[in-house]
């Protein structure tokens, strides 16, 4: 999976916890969770956990902490899908 | 520096499906599963330490400028027998002091880096339609929304 895939995935997943529809559809690495999409910080646990689920990757504590923007996100899947790999 | 997190009750319901599979261990310690496995009213038990847990990063965030999302490492406690709920969270070797009110539709706690203090901080809690649209004006310590509620502190 490549960069855009991710996010075109992310997107999915991140749909149902915003209601900032304009945000949405501008959505890109640069995108934050909380101050541009207003996403609940509680739900952020369920996209983390969605996340886990799409992608059958665990994410740790450490990373999850630096999941508050697309870009770190995308990076933090990359990185996980690729050590699933190897 | 104060903290402060209102949580709406009602909304939490519908938006936050805590009993979801893994939920819980993304958050809170072990520690603080006990305490929700073990209180009488659950839901409560889970907003009250998430509210003491935002409300205490909050202060957090302002003094060492550090953002992320780790709610696993601010470890809340709270303190026994006291008619008010008090606690404190800790992270990293900062410790912040809390004081929390339960209501029917809404949880609210107030943070502070220093016990006393706690008592000193002026609480106004707004529910929908009435929230002031000027309130910025009035500098509050600190500025919490969720659903209906507008919680600000001084």
């Amino acid at each position: 999976m490549n960069k855009e895939e991710i996010i075109e995935a992310l997107k999915i997943i991140v749909e149902p916890y915003s209601e900032e529809a304009s945000a949405l559809v501008h959505i890109n690495e640069n995108t934050d969770f909380i101050t541009d999409l207003k996403i609940n910080s509680a739900n952020l646990v369920d996209i983390v956990l969605d996340i886990e689920e799409k992608f059958n990757i665990e994410i740790d504590n450490d990373s999850m902490a630096k999941m508050l923007t697309v870009k770190a996100t995308t990076e933090i899947i990359a990185q996980k899908l690729e050590a699933h790999a190897g | 520096m104060l903290g402060n997190d209102i949580v709406d009750l009602d909304l939490a319901k519908i938006q936050s499906n805590w009993r979801r599979k893994n939920y819980l261990d993304k958050i809170f310690t072990i520690e603080e599963q006990l305490l929700i496995t073990s209180a009488k009213k659950t839901d409560e038990m889970v907003w009250l330490l998430w509210s003491m847990k935002e409300s205490a990063y909050k202060i957090y965030n302002r003094k060492t400028g550090i953002r992320n999302f780790a709610p696993k490492s601010l470890n809340c406690t709270i303190y026994p027998n006291a008619d008010q709920i008090k606690g404190a969270v800790n992270i990293d070797n900062h410790t912040y002091f809390t004081k929390s009110n339960i209501q029917l539709h809404y949880i609210h706690t107030i943070a502070a880096p220093v016990y006393s203090k706690l008592e000193e901080i002026k609480v106004a809690i707004y529910e929908l339609p009435d929230h002031p649209s000027d309130y910025k004006r009035t500098k509050p310590g600190c500025v919490s929304h969720h659903g209906q509620y507008l919680a600000l502190v001084y």
